[in-house]
């Protein structure tokens, strides 16, 4: 199939209103979502999931694409009006984004916001559709020893970088590998954990363990501290952006998409990191440096095209080798799932009309979030002042019925339930939650990976390092390993040293 | 409690899950094959690795935290009234389960329109009436979409069913 032909393929998919309403209103959504403080894109896209159950595939994800997309705009928006972000990616837009605002400048910061975000979304966009397709005819020739090595590279760093320290992180992944190992066993069909239960027999449900580590443990802590949230917003005021302050801040806007298309395409690593490398480069090259921090229209400019330049970039391993890039291409993973489809190297053979469609709409989403998003910075106030403790058990139905939706079992609500709890805990113990869930995602076929690689060399463990591929993942899992465990040495003798100074000044 | 005792806590509640799975729950609820040839095959390797695993990730918890200081500042304690903040956890396990045991027997629609006002009315919502129109709303709209829209045979309950 040529290109134009794969091309009119994913045209004829997409080229109907039902398909670009899907994509509009999950913009829509994941703003309106994204800008709630308490939500996230990730709680956003997760309790989306279960309304794509009876679309078409292409209508379902392209629907989840947009709210994932919305989403990550949307956080920018509380992290400058209330400096609280949106989702963790909008961190680093507090930095510059706050001070703008308490200076009046907030629909100034809000504008190079959307208009860094949609540029930085374009590039991502463009990135993903350069070397998607590349990156997936190379992944043909993997054999399972290579997929093992891959996948174990991505748990590796996954564990690493989301959260406060390696071996919490490690906890977690452990935790969400043992939890997918519940069902019946890949190779000789007996019996893991099960407790006699045919419930338990198919492992557990999916979206029930996704919506309870993320949506339940929101309800909770609501009910913990129902005025956490409760926040004074700041006007917009009345400077708006100009095409000059784009012009400015162009290149950091470039630099930092580039950042973001870099550490968006390595599995697990995720848009709150890139934001900040962004932000940090564009201080480090502006001539401006030493506004940055009082409010700095550049450094907005920088930290959100660093995490929107992430969104298409994440696609990029989803697609290309079927391994989600973070939470939310996790979570996206699953209406794959549940269509039939199986992301990696083979959905590019066959699912041709599919990828090319998802092509398309990626593209018209950033023209979509470039109207929207201007919508919804004048609307914020409005979206803001929904009461969280009319919100949250909103949310607690809904994730009730969506869960039910999957399979019409009441055993997966109380799964969802179990898994709320096991992520509150989490949460309170500083346990990040992403590595669970990407391990309990990945778990199978990191299994049937090694499985099959013993199974085809005769239970030999050199055939794990049998060729340039497999050496390549090993050492990047072991320089990933040095890197983090040296940075955790370093932030312990911080913490150390600290304590002494504190102690001795108590004295 | 400082980031020391967590990370103790931590590390030893990891090393109590490894113990139990590998002194109780893999012997008694993972089941393999006499017949498995080479013990990497074995249904049994890929959990007792990870449980190892897990052990040895208490270990490293346990072996961090004992060169933290015991006397650091304790972590942040988000809620004023810690009492009625853990009678409020308590409140939501009970909606929780109640809604598990109410699902087949009252109906989703009829349990979700309880449970949302349970909830509501637990957090103390400062708008009573909101509550009660969207605790009403919401489960009927979701219960139009996915019973009508979407094809799931939504639980009816005894009672009163619903078209």
């Amino acid at each position: 199939m040529s290109f134009i032909d794969s091309l009119a393929a994913g045209l004829g998919l997409v080229g109907n209103v039902e398909a670009f309403l899907a994509l509009a209103l999950g913009i829509v959504i994941g703003v309106i979502g994204g800008a709630i403080p308490g939500m996230s894109a990730t709680m956003a896209v997760a309790l989306t999931l279960p309304f794509t159950f009876s679309m078409q595939p292409i209508t379902g994800i392209l629907l989840l694409l947009g709210v994932y997309k919305g989403g990550i705009f949307g956080g920018s928006i509380p992290a400058i009006l209330i400096k609280t972000p949106g989702t963790p990616a909008s961190s680093a837009t507090i930095l510059d984004g706050f001070p703008m605002a308490e200076k009046g400048e907030a629909g100034r910061a809000l504008g190079m916001a959307l208009w860094a975000s949609c540029t930085a979304d374009l590039i991502s966009n463009l990135s993903l559709i350069l070397f998607a397709g590349w990156l997936a005819s190379f992944a043909l020739s993997f054999g399972p020893p290579e997929f093992f090595t891959l996948i174990l590279f991505s748990l590796t760093i996954i564990a690493g970088v989301s959260g406060e320290s390696l071996l919490r992180g490690a906890l977690s992944a452990l935790l969400g590998l043992l939890l997918a190992t519940v069902g019946l066993d890949l190779v000789y069909g007996t019996n893991r954990f099960t407790l006699g239960d045919p419930n338990m027999m198919g492992g557990l449900n999916f979206i029930a363990v996704l919506i309870g580590l993320f949506a339940i443990p929101e309800v909770i802590s609501m009910v913990w501290n129902p005025t956490a949230h409760l926040g004074k917003t700041r006007q917009l005021g009345k400077s708006r952006v100009s095409f000059a302050d784009y012009r400015k801040s162009f290149k950091s806007i470039v630099r930092g998409s580039f950042i973001g298309v870099f550490l968006g395409s390595i599995p697990g690593i995720g848009a709150a990191p890139a934001a900040f490398l962004s932000y940090s480069e564009a201080r480090r090259k502006s001539p401006n440096k030493n506004n940055f921090g009082k409010g700095e229209v550049e450094g907005v400019a920088a930290s959100e095209a660093g995490n929107n330049g992430v969104a298409g970039a994440t696609l990029i391993p989803l697609l290309a080798l079927g391994v989600p890039g973070d939470v939310i291409t996790a979570i996206i993973i699953g209406a794959f799932m549940i269509h039939g489809l199986q992301p990696g190297p083979m959905m590019f053979a066959m699912n041709t009309s599919i990828i090319y469609g998802l092509f398309i709409g990626l593209i018209v989403s950033s023209v979509f979030l470039f109207i929207f998003g201007s919508f919804a910075i004048r609307g914020f106030k409005f979206v803001a002042n929904v009461p969280k403790r009319i919100l949250m058990p909103a949310v607690l139905v809904l994730c009730v019925y969506g869960v039910f939706a999957v399979n019409n079992n009441v055993f997966d609500i109380g799964v969802m339930f179990v898994m709320g709890w096991l992520g509150y805990a989490m949460l309170r113990c500083r346990i990040p939650a992403a590595p669970f869930l990407i391990a309990f995602i990945l778990g199978p076929l990191l299994e049937d990976n090694f499985r099959q690689s013993m199974l085809m060399s005769g239970s030999d463990p050199l055939v794990l390092i049998r060729g340039p591929i497999t050496w390549f993942f090993w050492g990047a899992t072991a320089l990933t390993v040095f890197a983090i465990v040296r940075a955790g040495i370093r932030t312990t003798k911080g913490i150390v040293s600290r304590q002494r100074a504190s102690a001795q000044f108590d004295r | 409690m400082n980031e020391r005792a967590l990370q103790m806590r931590l590390g030893l509640a990891a090393c109590a899950v490894a113990l139990f799975l590998i002194f109780v729950a893999i012997p008694n609820w993972v089941s393999s094959p006499s017949n498995v040839s080479n013990i990497v095959l074995s249904p049994l390797f890929w959990p007792y690795t990870l449980s190892v695993m897990m052990g040895l990730v208490g270990l490293g918890l346990i072996a961090t935290c004992l060169r933290l200081s015991a006397n650091g500042a304790p972590l942040s304690i988000d809620v004023e009234d810690r009492g009625s903040a853990q009678l409020r956890m308590i409140g939501i396990a009970v909606i929780m389960l109640v809604s598990m045991v109410l699902f087949a027997r009252v109906g989703m629609v009829w349990t979700s329109m309880l449970s949302y006002l349970a909830t509501a009315f637990l957090v103390k919502t400062r708008h009573p009436k909101t509550a009660v129109v969207c605790g009403v709303v919401i489960p009927v709209v979701l219960y139009a979409f996915f019973a009508h829209v979407a094809g799931v045979a939504v639980p009816q309950g005894n009672f009163v069913r619903l078209p």
